[in-house]
C-alpha cells in the first residue's frame, strides 16, 4: 500500500482483526487534505473498524466501504479463502477468527446451494466450526422468510467433510512430492502465484504468464530479475503435470513435446485455404502457448531436478520417510544433528523435528534438552520463542506432555493408525499410481484418508482387512469409528433436515442430480498433495461423485515454521 | 391476531405538537370514500377483522372480477365520466393537462396563507414542507406561535409534524429521495429528520461554512450543495455517513463579482459522475466541479435563473431581458428561446417540468414555456409554489395541490379529438357494448389486426390515469380486447391492476402520497412502504406489502417501536402485547425494538425484549450500551465473531480497571487468547501485567526476550536478557531455555569484543555455529578454538562446521594439514564430499584411502567421482572385483585405457 499521487485513492483491507490494525493506521496517514481516500473493508466492515478509525482520528476524512470477499476460486474445484495467516489464528493464538470467516462462507455456499445434508468432521476447531455453522443457519432462518426456501438440505450436495488441520499435522511436515507441491517447496506459491527468476521464464521473452495483464514485476536488482507467474489449470501443459509424483515428470515432458511437435507438424497436411485457416486457430495457437509454457516447465523441473539431487535433501527424505514407516529412531537422532551442523535451513530441520516429535508422541527428556540445545546454538537464543511457539501449537514436545492422559484425547496415534488405514506403502508405481500414497512416494496423506473413510467405504475396507463389508448406503464414519477414535480431536456427524415436502419442493427446484457432490472444507489449510490425492480419489469416483476442495488457504511445512519462528524474527524498529 | 380496532395503531400522536389531534393511525374506522375503490378494497378487508387478511388472488380472472363486483358499473358510465380532454392544453403541437391532485385540508390553521410560508416538497409526491418566510412580515398571533417552526404535511394537507424549530436562522430546506427532511441553518450545521418523528441526526459543514455563513443550498436524491458567504461550495454525498467535501473555488471575473443564480447536476447525470454545479456570474456561466471551476465564456448575462432539466440533459437560463434559454448541458447549441415579455420583474423561481418544458412563476402568473419557445400562461390568486418531478411538476397554491403534466402518449392516442387509433376504437367498442349496441362487434372487428397493441395501450393508459372511473373503463376495454384475442398474456394487465390498486390506496387523502405510476416504478414499491411506515400507516403498509409479496418485518418493527415509544401501558403489557403479535413473524429484530425501549428509557422491557432476540451478536451493541458488560461480552463470544468480541474487549479494557478486566476475560479462553494476540503487538505492558497476574512465567519470559530482539542498545538487550532468563528459572519447567539465555548473553558479550577486534565484520547476532563457522572462515582459528571449548561444542558438529568453514575459505593446505590427525568423528567421508562439491577433486581424493568403513564399489565411485579411473581400477584390482573393472573401460580415455586393459588382463586367469 504506497500513496498514489491520483486524486482518489483505494485502500483494500482486510478487516479480520487486531494484526490488521495497524495497516488501517498507517493507510490513511498519507498527507496532503486533497486526496480523497476511500478504504474497502474486506471481507466486511464491523464497528470495530469504525472504532479504531475513531481512536485514530481518521473517521471523518475516508469514504468507508466493504467488499465481502470469501471464497476466491482457484480452480474450478478450489475454493480457498486464502487466509495467509489462518494457521497461526487457530492453533497458536488461537483467536479463531477464521472459523466465523469460515463458516460465513459456508454459510454462502448453503443459501446457494442449500443446506449440506450431512456434516462430518474431525477436529476440535472442526467441532467449533460446525457449531458456528449450525448457529448461523439458525439465525439464518429467524432472518428472512425468503430465505427460508434455499435453507432446505440440498439436493445436489451431497454432505460436507470437515477435516481440522490439527487431527493431521504430519502431513504438511513432510516434503510434498507432486510436481506442484515441489514447486511450492523450491520456489514457494502465494495465491497460486510463483515468483521464478526471468530467465526462466522459456526461450519466449516476453511472459505469457500474467494473464491478468498488471506489471506485477518487482523491480530488484538487474540480474536477478524476478517474474511473478501464474500457475493454474487453463495451462494445458501444467494441468497434465500438477498432480503427479516428480518423478513421473520427465517422461510427461517428453511426451507434451512429442505432442506440440506433431501438432506443429499438422501445417503439412493443410491442403487448402480453408484447412490452413482451421490450423492457425484451432492448432496454432494453443500449440505455440503450450510451446512456451513448456520450455518453461523444463527449466522449472531442470531447478527441481537439482534441488532434488543435494545430498541435504536426500538425507532429508530419508528421515522424513523411516519417521513415517515408524523405523527405530537412533540413526534419525544421528542424520538430525549431522543435518543441523552442517547449516540445513532452520525449516527444514524444524519440520524434521515436529515430524519426530508428532509421530512418536514427543521426544525423551533427554533428547528433547538436546535438540533445544542444537536448534538455540545453531540458529539462534531467540529461538527460544519459536520453541515455545511449537510447544504450544504441539509440534515439538517433551514425551512428559505429549504422552500425558490430559493430552491424549487431542492427539493422533500413528502407530495405530498407519496400518488400520495404510497410510505407509513402499510399493507404488509412481507414474501409474493404484493408490494415492504417490502423493508422497511412501506415504498417503492421513487427512486424505479421513476422506475416503466417509465417502470410499468399500475400499478403505479392502485396505484394511478383516473388517466386515458394510451397507452401500452408510454414511458419516459408520463402520470407521474405532479408528476414527484414535485420530487426534473430537469426532462429529451431523444431519442436517428439513420437513419431507420442503424437500420434495427443493428436488423438483434443482432436479435429480445423479453426481453427488462432496465439500471437503480443511480448516487451517490444505497441502498441494493433498489436493492431488483429492483429485486422483475424485478422478477414480468418476461419474459416481464431485469433490469440491475449500480451505482456509493453501499450506506447506515451510508456512506452519515460519507462523512459529515469527516472534523470533522481531528486528528492532528504525527510530 | 385480535381485531380490536384499537390495535395495533391505537399511539396518539404527541400532544406537545399537534393543533388538532390527527384521526387515529388506523385505517380501520375511516369512512370510505366511494370513489377511491382501490383504497376501499383494501380498507375493507382491514374492517372484516383479521389484521392480516387472506392473501387477495393475484389471478388475473378472479381480480378483474373483484374490481368490476366492487363498484357495479352504471349502464353508462362512459357517458357519465369527466371528459379527460376537459384538462388538456396545447402547445405546439404538444398537449399538457393538469391535474388538481388534492384540495388541501390548510384547516388546522384557521387563516393560513400559504404566501407567507416557503415551500419544499419531497420528491415522488411526498411530504411538504413549510416555513414561514422570514422576509415578510407576519401578524402577532399570540406568544406560542412566535416560536419559529417547520410544519411537515401531505399533499392533501394533512398534519403529519411540526417540528418545533430551536437554533438559529434556517437557510435552506430540502429532502432527501428518502424523504428525509434536511435543514441548513446560516452558520451551516445540518439537520437530517429522518421520520416524522422529529428524530435526527446534526452534522456541520466544517469551519468554512461557520466562518463564513451558508447562503444557499440545492438539493439533489442523496445529498446536496452548500453555497457559503465566501463563494465557495460545499457538498454532502449522502446522509448517512456525511462527509462534507469542497468543490473547486470558482473563478470568479473579478474579486466583486457576484453569484446571481446556481443549479446543480446531480452525480448520476454529471459526465463526472461528481455533482457538478452550474453558476452565473457576471455575464456568463462558470461550472465547478471538485476539482476546476470552467468558465463557459458567454456575453448574455447576468442570468437570474438557471434550472437543470431532470434527466440532466438541458438547461434553462433566465435573462436579464426577460428571456428563457434552453441550452444543451455541453452549452454548446441553443435549442429554444422564450421572451416573457417582462423586462422588469424576475420570477421567483423557474423549473422545469419533465424534460421538455420549463415553468416560471412570478408571484401569481404562471408561464410555461414549450419545446419550441411557445407557452402557456395561467393567472392565480395567490403565490405559486414549484416543486418539479421527474416527469411533471407540482404547484402548490393556498387552494390546491395540481400536477402538471405532458399528457402521455397513449393517453393522447386514445383520448385527443378525433382519434382514430386502436386503443381509441377499442375503448368506443366498450362503450358500445355497454350500451348493448351490436355496433360493439363492428367496431373490435374494424381494429382487429392492431388489438394486442391496443389492449397493451389501453392497459398503459390506465396506468396514467387519475380518475378512478376512467382507470376502470380503460381496464374494461382492455379486458373486453383480450377476450377477443385467442393468445394473450395477462401479465401486464394483472401487474398493471395491482398498481393501480396500490396507487389508489396511497392517493387516498388520507394518506395524501400525489405519486404517479412513472415514479412509483422509479422510487420502487420497497421505498413506498418506507414512506407509509414513516407516516404510522402501519396497516395499510402491512396490506400493500402483503399483497404485492415484499418483506414485511421492517412494518412490524416499526410498529413495535412505535408501540414501545407511545404507549401508555405498563411495561409488561407492552411486551406481552408485542411478542404475542410477532410471534409468528420471521425476522424481526427484536434488538432495534429493545434499542427502541432503551432510549425511551425502559430499561427493563429492553432487556425482556432483548431476550427474544435469537441472534447473539444483535444484542451486543445494545447491551453495551446498556452497560450489562458481562452479558455482552458473553453474548459476543456466542456469537463467535472475533471481531464484535474484540470491540467489546476494547470498550471494556478503556472502561474497566485492569484488575477487574482481568478477572472479566479470566474465564473466558477466547477474550483472553484476542487480548493476549492484540497486546503481543501493541501494548506489551498490558501483556506483562496479565501474565504476572496469572503467574505465567514463561511467557512473561519470552514477551521480555522479545522486548530485547527488538532492542537496539546493546546494554538494554542484555539487560532485558537477564531478567528474560531470571523468570525463566523461576518458572523451573524451562531450566534449558534459562541456561541457553545466559548463554546468550555470554555469545553477546564476546561477539562484541570479536567486532571490536575484527573491523569490518559485524558478529553480534549471529549463532553460535555461524559464529564459529565465520571466524573459521575469516582464518582465525584460535579463537574459533577458543569458543568452542568456552561453550562445550560437542566434536562431531564442530568439525562439521570447521570444515565448512576452511572449504569455503578454499583453505586446502590447512584440510590437508588437518587429514594427517588419526581418526575424524565424521568420518572422513563428509571431507570427500565437501571437497569435491566444491570442485577440488584432488583434495577429494586424498580421503579416499581414508575411508575404510565404506566398501570396495562405493571407494571406486568416489575415484571415478575424481576423475581417476586408474585408481579406480586399483581399488577394484585389490577386491578382485572383475565387473567392476569392466564397467571401469568405458569410462577410461588416454592412458587410462591401456592401463585398465592391463588390470583386467591381470585378473581374468584367475577368473
Amino acid at each position: 500500500m504506497k500513496p498514489s499521487t491520483k486524486k482518489n485513492s483505494q485502500f483494500f483491507i482486510e478487516s479480520w482483526l487486531t494484526s490488521r490494525t495497524a495497516q488501517i493506521k498507517s493507510a490513511p496517514r498519507i498527507p496532503g487534505q486533497d486526496f480523497e481516500h476511500s478504504l474497502f473493508f474486506v471481507p466486511r466492515r464491523t464497528p470495530l473498524c469504525d472504532r479504531i478509525l475513531e481512536d485514530e482520528g481518521v473517521f471523518g476524512d475516508v469514504t468507508i466501504n466493504e467488499y465481502p470477499l470469501y471464497f476466491i476460486p482457484l480452480e474450478p474445484d478450489v475454493l480457498s479463502l486464502e487466509l495467509d495467516d489462518a494457521f497461526e489464528d487457530l492453533y497458536l493464538h488461537k483467536t479463531y477468527t477464521s472459523i466465523f470467516n469460515s463458516a460465513k462462507a459456508l454459510m454462502l455456499l448453503q443459501q446457494q446451494y442449500g443446506l449440506f445434508p450431512r456434516i462430518t468432521g474431525k477436529g476440535d476447531k472442526g467441532k467449533r466450526l460446525m457449531d458456528a455453522l449450525m448457529r448461523m443457519r439458525n439465525e439464518a432462518a429467524a432472518e428472512d422468510a425468503s430465505t427460508s426456501m434455499a435453507l432446505a438440505p440440498s439436493s445436489i450436495i451431497d454432505n460436507l467433510i470437515i477435516i481440522d488441520r490439527e487431527t493431521d499435522l504430519v502431513t504438511p511436515l513432510l516434503t510434498q512430492l507432486t510436481y506442484e507441491g515441489l514447486i511450492d517447496e523450491t520456489f514457494g506459491l502465494n495465491n497460486s502465484h510463483v515468483e521464478l527468476e526471468a530467465s526462466l521464464l522459456g526461450s519466449a521473452g516476453q511472459t505469457p504468464a500474467d494473464s491478468t495483464g498488471r506489471s506485477v514485476g518487482v523491480p530488484a536488482a538487474p540480474q536477478a530479475k524476478k517474474r511473478k507467474v501464474l500457475l493454474e489449470g487453463s495451462d494445458r501443459v501444467f494441468s497434465e503435470l500438477r498432480n503427479v509424483n516428480f518423478s513421473a515428470v520427465p517422461a510427461i515432458l517428453k511426451k507434451t513435446a512429442l505432442r506440440i511437435d506433431a501438432d506443429f507438424k499438422k501445417k503439412d497436411d493443410c491442403k487448402t485455404v480453408s484447412e490452413m485457416k482451421t490450423y492457425v486457430t484451432k492448432v496454432l495457437g494453443p500449440a505455440q502457448k503450450d510451446r512456451t509454457s513448456l520450455s518453461m516447465h523444463f527449466n522449472i523441473a531442470e531447478v527441481i531436478q537439482k534441488h532434488i539431487n543435494t545430498e541435504l535433501f536426500e538425507k532429508t527424505l530419508e528421515v522424513q520417510q523411516s519417521l513415517i514407516a515408524g523405523y527405530s529412531s537412533t540413526q534419525q537422532h544421528e542424520l538430525l544433528t549431522e543435518l543441523i551442523a552442517r547449516g540445513a535451513s532452520l525449516e527444514t530441520v524444524l519440520r524434521l523435528l515436529c515430524l519426530y516429535s508428532c509421530v512418536n508422541t514427543g521426544f525423551k527428556p533427554k533428547d528433547f534438552d538436546l535438540f533445544r540445545r542444537e536448534i538455540l546454538q545453531g540458529y539462534g537464543y531467540e529461538h527460544v520463542l519459536t520453541l515455545a511457539a511449537l510447544e504450544k501449537v504441539a509440534l515439538f514436545q517433551s514425551r512428559t506432555v505429549a504422552g500425558s492422559a490430559s493430552t491424549a484425547a487431542s492427539r493422533t496415534n500413528y502407530d495405530y493408525l498407519r496400518n488400520r488405514l495404510k497410510l505407509f506403502n513402499e510399493n507404488i508405481n509412481e507414474s501409474e499410481p493404484n493408490d494415492i500414497v504417490y502423493v508422497y512416494s511412501v506415504y498417503a496423506p492421513l487427512s486424505v484418508r479421513l476422506v475416503q473413510c466417509v465417502i470410499q467405504k468399500s475400499e478403505m475396507v479392502l485396505a484394511a482387512k478383516g473388517e466386515k463389508t458394510l451397507g452401500p448406503n452408510s454414511a458419516g464414519w459408520k463402520g470407521f469409528e474405532d479408528v476414527v477414535k484414535h485420530v487426534g480431536g473430537k469426532t462429529f456427524d451431523e444431519l442436517q433436515k428439513a420437513p419431507q415436502n420442503m424437500l420434495t419442493a427443493k428436488m423438483i427446484l434443482d432436479g435429480q442430480n445423479e453426481k453427488k457432490v462432496t465439500v471437503v472444507f480443511f480448516l487451517g489449510g490444505i497441502t498441494y498433495t493433498e489436493i492431488a490425492a483429492l483429485r486422483w480419489i475424485a478422478q477414480k469416483e468418476g461419474e459416481r461423485r464431485q469433490i469440491i476442495i475449500a480451505t482456509t488457504g493453501i499450506i506447506n511445512g515451510n508456512k506452519i515454521i515460519h507462523a512459529a519462528t515469527a516472534d523470533a524474527q522481531t528486528k528492532p524498529t528504525p527510530h | 391476531m385480535p381485531a380490536s380496532p384499537s390495535q395495533p395503531h391505537s399511539t396518539p400522536a404527541r400532544s406537545s405538537d399537534v393543533g388538532r389531534r390527527r384521526p387515529p393511525l388506523a385505517l380501520v374506522d375511516v369512512k370510505i370514500r366511494p370513489t377511491l375503490f382501490g383504497a376501499q378494497h383494501i380498507r375493507r378487508s382491514c374492517k372484516r377483522g383479521a389484521w392480516r387478511a387472506s392473501p387477495v388472488s393475484a389471478s388475473a380472472r378472479t381480480f378483474t372480477d373483484s374490481i368490476l363486483e366492487s363498484t357495479p358499473a352504471p349502464p353508462t358510465m362512459a357517458s357519465g365520466l369527466p371528459n379527460p380532454t376537459s384538462t388538456w392544453e396545447l402547445v405546439s403541437g404538444q398537449y399538457y393537462r393538469k391535474l388538481t391532485l388534492f384540495t388541501p385540508s390548510w384547516a388546522h390553521e384557521e387563516d393560513l396563507n400559504l404566501d407567507d410560508y416557503l415551500v419544499a416538497g419531497a420528491p415522488f409526491g411526498g411530504a411538504l414542507a413549510l416555513w414561514k418566510d422570514p422576509r415578510k412580515f407576519h401578524t402577532y398571533q399570540g406568544v406560542q406561535s412566535a416560536k419559529p417552526s417547520i410544519t411537515i404535511c401531505n399533499l392533501a394537507g394533512g398534519l403529519l409534524r411540526r417540528i418545533t424549530w430551536d437554533r438559529g436562522p434556517i437557510q435552506a430546506i430540502g429532502w432527501s429521495d428518502d424523504e428525509h427532511l434536511l435543514v441548513v441553518t446560516a452558520d451551516g450545521s445540518v439537520r437530517c429528520y429522518y421520520d416524522f418523528q422529529g428524530n435526527f441526526t446534526q452534522f456541520s459543514l466544517g469551519s468554512d461554512a461557520e466562518e463564513h455563513g451558508v447562503v444557499s443550498c440545492r438539493f439533489w436524491g442523496t445529498g446536496f450543495v452548500a453555497l457559503l458567504g465566501n463563494n465557495a461550495f460545499v457538498t454532502v454525498n449522502r446522509y448517512d455517513e456525511p462527509r462534507p467535501r469542497p468543490l473547486a473555488l470558482p473563478k470568479l471575473p473579478s474579486p466583486e463579482s457576484k453569484i446571481h443564480s446556481w443549479a446543480i447536476i446531480p452525480p448520476n447525470y454529471s459526465d463526472s459522475r461528481h455533482v457538478e454545479v452550474i453558476m452565473a456570474t457576471d455575464q456568463t456561466i462558470l461550472i465547478v466541479d471538485a476539482t476546476e471551476s470552467q468558465d463557459q465564456i458567454l456575453q448574455n448575462g447576468p442570468f437570474h435563473h438557471i434550472s437543470v432539466s431532470p434527466n440532466g440533459s438541458y438547461v434553462a437560463l433566465y435573462t436579464g431581458d426577460g428571456k428563457v434559454w434552453v441550452i444543451d448541458v455541453k452549452f454548446q447549441q441553443k435549442l429554444s428561446e422564450y421572451d416573457s415579455g417582462k423586462t422588469g420583474e424576475i420570477p421567483i423561481d423557474v423549473q422545469w417540468c419533465g424534460v421538455d418544458s420549463v415553468v416560471l412563476v412570478w408571484e401569481d402568473e404562471v408561464h410555461m414555456v414549450g419545446p419550441n419557445g411557445a407557452a402557456l400562461r395561467w393567472y392565480y390568486d395567490n403565490r405559486v409554489n414549484l416543486v418539479p418531478e421527474m416527469d411533471g411538476i407540482r404547484m402548490i397554491t393556498t387552494e390546491k395541490c395540481e400536477f402538471l403534466q405532458r399528457v402521455p402518449d397513449v393517453t393522447r392516442s386514445i383520448f385527443e379529438f378525433g382519434s382514430s387509433s386502436p386503443p381509441a376504437g377499442l375503448l368506443e367498442a366498450v362503450g358500445h357494448l355497454e350500451r348493448k349496441s351490436p355496433k360493439a362487434d363492428d367496431a373490435i372487428q374494424l381494429i382487429r389486426p392492431s388489438l394486442p397493441e391496443a389492449v397493451a395501450a389501453c392497459v398503459q393508459a390506465a396506468g396514467h390515469e387519475f380518475d378512478v372511473g376512467w382507470q376502470k373503463q380503460l381496464l374494461k376495454a382492455a379486458s373486453f380486447g383480450k377476450s377477443v384475442l385467442e393468445l394473450y398474456n395477462s401479465d401486464d394487465f394483472v401487474e398493471m391492476c395491482k398498481t393501480l390498486r396500490v396507487l389508489n390506496a396511497v392517493r387516498y387523502y388520507e394518506v395524501g402520497l400525489g405519486i404517479t405510476m412513472d415514479q412509483l416504478e422509479r422510487l420502487t414499491p420497497d421505498k413506498l412502504i418506507e414512506r407509509l411506515v414513516a407516516r404510522q400507516e402501519h396497516l395499510l403498509a402491512l396490506r400493500i406489502s402483503d399483497y404485492l409479496s415484499l418483506p414485511t418485518d421492517k412494518i412490524y418493527i416499526h410498529w413495535a417501536c412505535m408501540k414501545v415509544k407511545l404507549s401508555v401501558d405498563d411495561e409488561d403489557a407492552i411486551c406481552k402485547d408485542i411478542v404475542e403479535k410477532l410471534k409468528n413473524e420471521r425476522g424481526i429484530a427484536y434488538d432495534a425494538i429493545a434499542k427502541a425501549a432503551f432510549e425511551e428509557g425502559r430499561g427493563r422491557l429492553a432487556t425482556q425484549l432483548l431476550n427474544h432476540e435469537p441472534r447473539a451478536g444483535r444484542q451486543v451493541p445494545l447491551l453495551m450500551s446498556m452497560e450489562e458488560d458481562e452479558i455482552a461480552l458473553d453474548k459476543a463470544i456466542e456469537s463467535t465473531d472475533s471481531d464484535l468480541v474484540f470491540y467489546v474487549l476494547l470498550h471494556l479494557k478503556k472502561k474497566l480497571p485492569v484488575a477487574t478486566f482481568f478477572r472479566m476475560i479470566n474465564n473466558r479462553p477466547v477474550a483472553y487468547s484476542l487480548i493476549e494476540s492484540s497486546a503481543r503487538y501493541h501494548d506489551t505492558e498490558l501483556l506483562k501485567d496479565l501474565y504476572y497476574q496469572d503467574d505465567r512465567k514463561t511467557d512473561g519470559a519470552n514477551v521480555i526476550l522479545r522486548e530485547s530482539l527488538s532492542q537496539e542498545n546493546f546494554t538494554t538487550r542484555i539487560d532485558k536478557l537477564k531478567l528474560a532468563s531470571k523468570l525463566l528459572k523461576d518458572s523451573k519447567d524451562h531450566l534449558v531455555e534459562a541456561s541457553a539465555l545466559e548463554e546468550s548473553i555470554r555469545l553477546l558479550t564476546l561477539q562484541e569484543s570479536l567486532e571490536r577486534d575484527i573491523f569490518e565484520e559485524s558478529f553480534v547476532g549471529l549463532p553460535l555455529n555461524e559464529t564459529i563457522f565465520k571466524l573459521t572462515r575469516l582464518g582465525f582459528y584460535p579463537r574459533a578454538n577458543k569458543i568452542r571449548a568456552e561453550f562445550k561444542m560437542p566434536d562431531k558438529r564442530f568439525w562439521w562446521i570447521k570444515l565448512r568453514g576452511l572449504v569455503a575459505k578454499r583453505e586446502w593446505a590447512e584440510i590437508e594439514e588437518w587429514s594427517k590427525s588419526k581418526s575424524s568423528p565424521i568420518g572422513w567421508e563428509p571431507f570427500f564430499n565437501e571437497c569435491l562439491s566444491a570442485g577440488n577433486t584432488k583434495v577429494a581424493a586424498i580421503f579416499i584411502p581414508k575411508c575404510k568403513n565404506l566398501n570396495h564399489t562405493e571407494r571406486i565411485n568416489m575415484w571415478v567421482q575424481c576423475g581417476m579411473i586408474v585408481k579406480a581400477g586399483e581399488e577394484a584390482v585389490t577386491a578382485r572385483d572383475y565387473h567392476a573393472l569392466e564397467a571401469l573401460l568405458p569410462k577410461a580415455t588416454g592412458a587410462a585405457v591401456p592401463e585398465i586393459q592391463r588390470m583386467m588382463q591381470k585378473l581374468r586367469p584367475s577368473k
